[in-house]
């Protein structure tokens, strides 16, 4: 027999034993008796009282009772187990999934609290480290819950407390699902003693037990010994409808038009018809009936895809705002029935160009379809308000045309030329006569831009840090490199362009509109709004120390502060919804978190799991109990011990 | 005539005592330790010179003094003239008092009943003898009173009073003295009955009946149940007189607390007695009187 909470018993002991005593002092129903005279009794009981104050419970049947009652009751609170399966100790991996679909409610009340419920019963069977045995250890858990991160929701122990207590703790999570971490997490625990530092041997293995739907996307690169892991797998259903993929664009023609695009699947066998509906604002502006074909298997690899349809919305709005588009059929998932988007307003690039005098790279700028053109000479440039343009940022791209200024207000610049000093990129020395050897041609800045034929007659030679991206190179220098510093964005040409055939070539003015819209989305891209569960939401640009609050599914009355460069960065977007950030003196910036992941929203249980071609089956039957729980006998020790009681009361009584 | 009032007088007194026993206390009689003055010329010796037939001692003669107690044998020797002084023989007040309070109802056989057939006894030798008989009942006070009984005549008188007298009321044992004292004549005898469970003390009332006229025997009763009780569990104790009550949970150890404390209440009266020259007797309810008297009494020499 073992004890579950045996301090649990031993504080209430403590506290409800004396009470008891002190009670039976108290409240004593007591006989009458008519003597001659009290004179001799009351002295007696005072010299009692002096000399032995307990001496008044000795032999009393009712008060035995009484505490063997609550004896029964204490020994019931300690929670003892009789185990009826033998076994030694050995030490569990517990790894319990998270992910979005474990969030179907297919198993009532959903997945995820069916496989926690498991890991408890599981936890309840294992012999734990027996407290008033002579049985020294015990098995040992550790608890793993497991989405797009591993979590360690507690390290190896004994104590069933604290393992269940953190199976509980275990949130939902509407993120991917990627075992790895975990199971490269519960092997680096493994290996060391653990907390309980006893002399278990760190070389012995433990046991894996996945708690999951087997709806994991790394399992093809996760090895594990035949015998290693146990699966339980949890749910049954595989009734889903999900939106698995959505976008909201604005037209290039028209920035107030937005074409909004959804594909929806169906995971059940059947067709499906279903509504769909497309909100701005919380105002429903569209609902749109849609037939979702069943899943079908196709014969060869058997392996079944499920039925899709797309839907493409298109309104009119000319400000920012919230698009949400919400599938209203009742299915088991419900977080992958609807996906949100965040609309900026439209906006026009403003451009600088910083140049002595160009007439080709005006030309080209001009022919792109940028909202502002500015032009200004070296030297105004270098008498500008550095810092203000930093802080305001009129610009959304500035073109420096074999300019080195003399200092770097943060912004987007796409440079000519000799690359700008203080940005670790050294020019040691010039070449001349070089060719493209090679280009990333799918890169944004390269789209559609055919480089065969540049020729520099001459360039400058770029040593560029590590992390800078090379996009074009010469035969001995790199010819284009998209370069990140000190919160500004660089994409540098190592070259003039007057000293290259380029401005004769087609791709150069592509160039330019590409490098502009590039160098424009990541004005925007700061500020990434449409994001996956998991990603985190990140803000730069704001005044260093600011602190800034956050509300979303999950998230309430949070604050987060931005570090002394300015940014802030909010990982904990583990559900889907919109998430807003509200930092003081500017308007309310509002990010969208959507799963959007076909592997997740297909919520078919899998009974078999392959991990690098080993195949593990899932348990037939979900954990039973394997030991009794003792408390409710002991109650019922407890009520027949308080009738014992009634009954000799009365006898007493009645003399 | 007379032995029809006897016969009336034993049929009254055998309702309280023995008629066997009766008769054996037709041979005793009362003993004071010391010779005590009494009201009129009795069948007993008292310290007071006075005319008798018993020798006591030789006195100048004085003017005025009785020529007929003149000791002329001396004169015809001496030519001097000495009174002869004789001790005279008075009789002996016996002056009993029983408490009447509620508690001696208590104990079975009860305490009552006990000292009832004490008196009885003891009056009946007094009685008997031609000895002043007083019995008086007490409980918050003096309550009844058999005052100056002489003779056998007085038998059927006392075992009616003895008969009727009922135990109730609370006690106060200093008042019920002083009235006691304050109404108490001549010497004798005082013989005081009661189990002497006061709660505001025995020792000033006793003082009150502690007198160089009287020889004071205190008797104390006790029933069994007193002296041993027999309780268990858990009880309230009511006091049959005042209603106080003691919440007790009987047990061996209060048990000997008790008994220790009755031991030395005990001997606290014992002591008191002893130090003021009283006789203390103990006795328990449930013992023979017949004993009591027959022996006990007489080897203390209250009775001879």
């Amino acid at each position: 027999m073992e004890w579950l909470t045996p301090l649990t018993a031993l504080y209430a002991g403590a506290a409800a034993v004396p009470l008891l005593l002190l009670l039976y002092f108290l409240k004593l129903k007591r006989r009458e008796q008519i003597v001659s005279s009290t004179l001799l009794w009351k002295r007696a009981v005072q010299d009692l009282q002096v000399n032995a104050p307990f001496q008044r419970i000795r032999r009393n049947i009712l008060l035995l009772l009484q505490l063997l009652m609550l004896l029964a009751i204490l020994f019931g609170l300690a929670w003892p187990v009789l185990s009826l399966t033998a076994g030694s100790g050995r030490r569990y991996v517990l790894l319990i999934d998270r992910s979005a679909s474990m969030n179907a409610v297919d198993v009532a009340p959903s997945r995820l609290d069916a496989a926690k419920e498991q890991a408890k019963l599981f936890i309840e069977s294992l012999p734990g480290k027996a407290f008033f045995s002579l049985k020294g250890t015990g098995d040992q858990i550790m608890v793993i819950a497991f989405g797009k991160r591993a979590k360690v929701m507690c390290n190896f122990t004994s104590d069933k407390r604290q393992a269940l207590a953190a199976i509980e703790a275990i949130r939902a999570g509407d993120g991917d699902s990627l075992l790895g971490e975990a199971v490269v997490v519960a092997r680096a625990f493994a290996q060391s003693p653990g907390v309980e530092a006893d002399n278990r041997s760190a070389e012995e293995p433990a046991q894996l037990v996945l708690f999951s739907d087997g709806r994991i996307r790394d399992l093809d690169q996760i090895a594990v010994a035949s015998d290693e892991l146990i699966f339980n797998c949890v749910g049954k259903s595989v009734q889903n409808i999900a939106i698995t993929a959505m976008q909201a664009r604005r037209s290039y023609e028209n920035p107030d038009e937005i074409d909004i695009f959804a594909t929806l699947a169906n995971y059940g066998a059947t067709r499906v018809n279903c509504d769909l509906q497309l909100s701005l604002n919380a105002d429903v502006r569209a609902v749109r009936s849609v037939t979702i074909p069943g899943r079908t298997t196709t014969g060869d690899s058997n392996t079944a895809q499920p039925g899709k349809a797309a839907v493409s919305f298109s309104l009119s709005h000319a400000d920012a705002g919230v698009l949400e588009v919400r599938q209203l059929h009742s299915d088991c998932l419900s977080c992958d029935d609807a996906a949100w988007a965040i609309l900026s307003a439209p906006t026009r690039l403003s451009v600088l160009l910083v140049t002595a005098g160009n007439i080709v790279l005006e030309s080209a700028l001009r022919a792109s379809p940028l909202g502002r053109l500015e032009i200004c000479t070296p030297a105004e440039f270098d008498a500008m308000d550095h810092a203000a343009l930093s802080v305001e940022q009129p610009y959304d791209v500035i073109v420096l045309d074999n300019h080195v200024p003399t200092g770097l207000p943060k912004c987007r610049y796409l440079t000519f030329g000799r690359p700008p000093d203080n940005i670790d990129v050294s020019v040691p020395q010039q070449l001349e006569n070089q060719v493209m050897v090679d280009w990333r041609s799918r890169h944004p800045v390269l789209q559609y831009v055919n480089l065969t034929n540049l020729f520099a007659a001459r360039c400058y030679k770029m040593s560029l840090p590590r992390d800078a991206e090379v996009l074009a190179e010469f035969d001995q220098t790199p010819a284009l490199a998209l370069l990140r510093r000190n919160g500004s964005v660089f994409l540098l040409a190592g070259f003039d362009v007057l000293q290259t055939n380029w401005p004769f070539e087609p791709g150069f003015v592509l160039f330019c509109y590409n490098a502009a819209s590039f160098l424009g989305m990541e004005v925007a891209r700061n500020q990434d709004t449409n994001l996956r569960v998991g990603q985190p939401i990140v803000v730069e640009g704001l005044p260093p120390e600011t602190l800034a609050g956050i509300e979303g599914p999950g998230v309430s009355g949070g604050e987060i502060k931005a570090n002394p460069a300015g940014l802030i960065r909010f990982p904990g977007t583990d559900r889907v919804g919109v998430y807003s950030l509200n930092v003081p003196d500017q308007p309310l910036r509002l990010f969208a978190v959507n799963l959007l992941d076909a592997r997740e929203s297909d919520i078919e249980p899998a009974r078999e799991i392959v991990l690098s071609g080993q195949s593990v089956q899932a348990q037939q039957r979900p954990f039973s109990r394997s030991n009794l729980a003792l408390w409710p006998f002991l109650v019922g020790l407890a009520l027949v011990l308080a009738c014992l009681e009634w009954l000799v009361y009365n006898h007493k009584v009645r003399i | 005539m007379n032995q029809t009032k006897t016969a009336t007088a034993r049929r009254r007194i055998t309702d309280l005592l023995d008629p066997n026993f009766v008769a054996r206390l037709d041979s005793l009689d009362v003993l004071s330790r010391k010779i005590l003055q009494g009201k009129l010329q009795g069948e007993r010796r008292s310290k007071r010179r006075g005319q008798s037939v018993e020798f006591a001692d030789h006195r100048p003669y004085v003017v005025g003094d009785d020529l007929r107690f003149v000791d002329w044998n001396i004169y015809g020797r001496l030519e001097q003239l000495f009174l002869k002084l004789f001790l005279e023989e008075q009789d002996l007040t016996v002056h009993i008092a029983m408490d009447a309070s509620a508690s001696m109802s208590f104990g079975e056989p009860s305490k009552e009943l006990f000292i009832k057939k004490l008196i009885a006894a003891l009056g009946y030798v007094s009685l008997v003898n031609n000895n002043r008989v007083t019995i008086s009942s007490f409980a918050d006070g003096l309550k009844t009173q058999m005052a100056n009984m002489r003779g056998r005549s007085y038998l059927a008188q006392m075992a009616e009073f003895l008969l009727t007298s009922q135990s109730e009321g609370f006690s106060n044992f200093d008042n019920a003295c002083r009235q006691i004292a304050a109404g108490r004549l001549g010497s004798g005898i005082m013989i005081v009955l009661s189990d002497f469970f006061f709660k505001e003390g025995f020792d000033t009332g006793l003082r009150r009946l502690v007198s160089r006229q009287y020889d004071l025997y205190v008797i104390q009763v006790l029933s069994a149940q007193e002296l041993s009780p027999d309780l268990a569990g858990d009880l309230k104790l009511i006091d049959v007189e005042d209603a106080d009550a003691a919440e007790v949970t009987i047990s061996s150890a209060l048990i000997k607390y008790y008994k220790r404390n009755l031991s030395a209440y005990c001997n606290e009266l014992k002591d008191f007695c002893t130090r003021r020259g009283a006789a203390y007797i103990l006795v328990n309810s449930a013992d023979s009187v017949e004993s009591l008297v027959l022996n006990y009494l007489r080897r203390i020499r209250l009775l001879r």
